[in-house]
């Protein structure tokens, strides 16, 4: 596994640089780097006009950047699809300190003269889908799997969905789809921190037995600690090619995921604060 | 012998895939059991079940790596329960995606509202970028599967499901934006303008009738070809009766009547009713008083009906009425 070293843009503490991972790092040194450089970006976003989607940001951060270090990577043609499109920022600033977004989007975020939009379009680079209305990216990472399977490439189609999501019905469509057409380079990762618009899942719509229900659609499974990157990093490495099961990790994450005063809570799902504020929390985010 | 539009699609794009690997076919459970191109081409022929949403945002996914698929399932099921994804993936994404859609309007008959579609023009029509084909036949169908497959770009395609007319000839490759039908019709009198199978069906059984009537047929009716279509059509005549099996509201008649400012447009169409009898899809038409006596209902304030058109036709008295507006 090789890492992809990028320039971190002035996202570090108090607004101070952020240093370049220094050549004798580990992969995983560099992931946990570009993820606290992208959650203090985050922030900023959060600082911004418009505010953000705070929570389901954070707690999807460590998924972005495994997944995107895969594409990043390899030239296999692997793509990620944020599916869960309203953590648009987390994208964005996933994208940004992988390397694949040339533009910093923190000063831009919400703003008439930029494409970054509360919810990510195919005009931001990297993006090649529209997403925000639940469900879609599912089957859209699945076309692209299946493009990839035809075309005799290794490449992966990596769906970054959240549980509340797995309330669409389209998603299970989708898996119905994929375990029957045998796209086993389909990775489908659920960013399960247990929150949506309204509360909580287990509150409004609970999933029992989740890990179990991907199983019973054809689904290999791997439960594993959702801000564990490089834990999930690994869990992309194997090639994929031959497999006839697509794959489903469910992740384990925490809403807001680093910001000890929004962690876990609800209220974090979307957050509009002041720079004052923004100040503070990049200095204890972790 | 003519081939259904559902049909000929089927064989066309089969024929196509020959020469160009990056084809694919989708369906979703309603291709039936011996698609020639499941046969020809079974590695890239997807029958992806009763996931008509899924298949469409599968296809963007397709697009994106290259392919060029054709997705096929019943009007109802592809413009309205994937509408979401239409937008999306032929809209806003321009993927190159078609989408062939037969069953539209009545055309299921007896199968009932659930497989009728009235309403595929106006959602369609509402998503920028997207062509939309009405073909009248099987050579309009195979040439507008073929401007699909060589454009890529993303074309909704409906047709009806057994009914074989013939197409009306033209020339060149692409059915032209306005074909014309019009050998000794009088300028001064009014122009029927044609969409789809039925409603080009009873514009010929009107002009039958009456050969010094006009007739324009539309083979697109998507908003950029029904501008140029507007300009070809106000240059030869003032009065136009548009006659399609589809609702009021979003209809081509809705549109032509803005576009042809100045000129006087009526529509036939399918009514606000719901069918609630089964029977053929005449019959169904029937109920909704779309049929050759509403036609000449519309041009009754210009045009004198022939002694005995259209009186086999049927009555038009069921639960929706055919309106001329």
């Amino acid at each position: 596994m090789t890492a992809t070293v990028t320039e971190a843009g002035p996202h570090g503490v108090g607004g101070a640089v952020a240093e370049r991972p220094a050549p004798h790092q580990t992969l995983p040194d560099v992931l946990r780097e570009r993820a606290l450089t992208a959650r203090r970006m985050v922030i900023d976003m959060a600082a911004s006009p418009t505010g953000c989607h705070l929570g389901g940001s954070l707690s999807a951060m460590d998924i972005l950047i495994a997944a995107l270090d895969r594409t990043a990577s390899s030239d296999d043609g692997s793509q990620v699809v944020l599916s869960k499109g309203h953590a648009a920022a987390g994208l964005y600033a996933a994208l940004y300190v992988t390397g694949i977004l040339p533009e910093d989007p923190v000063p831009h975020y919400g703003a008439p003269t930029h494409h970054f939009t509360g919810h990510p379009g195919p005009a931001v680079p990297g993006v090649r889908f529209p997403t925000g209305s639940l469900g879609h990216g599912v089957p859209y990472a699945l076309g692209w799997a299946l493009s990839r399977r035809l075309s005799g490439s290794g490449g992966l189609g990596i769906a970054v969905a959240g549980d509340g999501e797995l309330q669409e019905g389209l998603v299970w469509e989708t898996c119905q789809v994929a375990a029957a057409q045998q796209v086993g380079n389909l990775v489908l990762f659920v960013d399960r921190n247990g929150g949506q618009n309204d509360g909580l899942v287990a509150d409004i719509s609970p999933q029992p037995r989740l890990a179990e229900r991907f199983e019973a659609f054809g689904f290999e499974v791997r439960e594993a600690d959702g801000h564990d990157v490089a834990a999930l990093r690994e869990l992309l490495e194997p090639d994929r090619s031959a497999a006839t099961r697509p794959l489903a990790i469910i992740a384990d994450t925490v809403k807001g995921k680093g910001l000890r005063p929004v962690e876990g809570k609800a209220a974090s799902h979307y957050v509009t604060i002041d720079a004052a504020r923004a100040t503070s929390w990049k200095r204890i985010v972790r | 012998m003519t081939l259904p539009g559902r049909t000929a699609y089927r064989e066309e794009l089969t024929s196509i895939a020959a020469d160009n690997p990056r084809v694919l076919c989708l369906e979703a459970d309603l291709g039936g059991r011996s698609h020639p191109f499941a046969t020809a081409y079974p590695d890239r022929f997807f029958n992806v079940g009763i996931a008509e949403g899924a298949m469409v945002d599968m296809a963007a996914g397709l697009a994106a790596g290259g392919y060029q698929p054709f997705v096929s399932t019943f009007a109802p099921f592809a413009a309205l329960r994937a509408a979401e994804s239409l937008k999306l993936a032929l809209g806003y994404l321009g993927a190159g995606i078609t989408v062939v859609a037969p069953y539209a309007g009545v055309s299921g008959g007896w199968f009932g509202t659930t497989h009728h579609c009235l309403e595929d023009f106006a959602v369609v029509r509402a998503i920028p970028g997207v062509t939309i084909a009405a073909p009248y036949g099987e050579q309009e169908m195979r040439a507008v599967i073929r401007r699909a497959a060589r454009t890529g770009t993303p074309h909704y395609v409906r047709t009806g499901r057994n009914a074989a007319p013939v197409s009306l000839p033209w020339q060149g490759t692409d059915p032209p934006v306005v074909n014309w039908d019009d050998a000794g019709a009088r300028p001064d009198r009014t122009c029927l303008v044609s969409v789809g199978e039925v409603g080009t069906e009873l514009c010929l059984a009107v002009r039958r009738a009456d050969p010094g009537l006009a007739h324009a047929h539309l083979c697109f009716v998507d908003q950029p070809h029904l501008e140029l279509a507007a300009a070809e059509l106000a240059g030869r005549y003032d009065r136009f009766v548009v006659v399609e099996e589809h609702r009021p509201a979003g209809s081509v008649g809705s549109a032509l009547a803005l576009l042809l400012s100045g000129r006087v447009v009526r529509s036939v169409n399918a009514g606000e009713g719901w069918p609630s009898r089964g029977g053929s899809h005449e019959q169904v038409l029937d109920q909704l008083g779309l049929n050759e006596a509403a036609v000449w209902e519309a041009l009754a304030p210009w045009e004198e009906r022939p002694l005995g058109a259209g009186a086999e036709m049927g009555t038009g008295n069921g639960t929706g009425k055919g309106k001329s507006t």
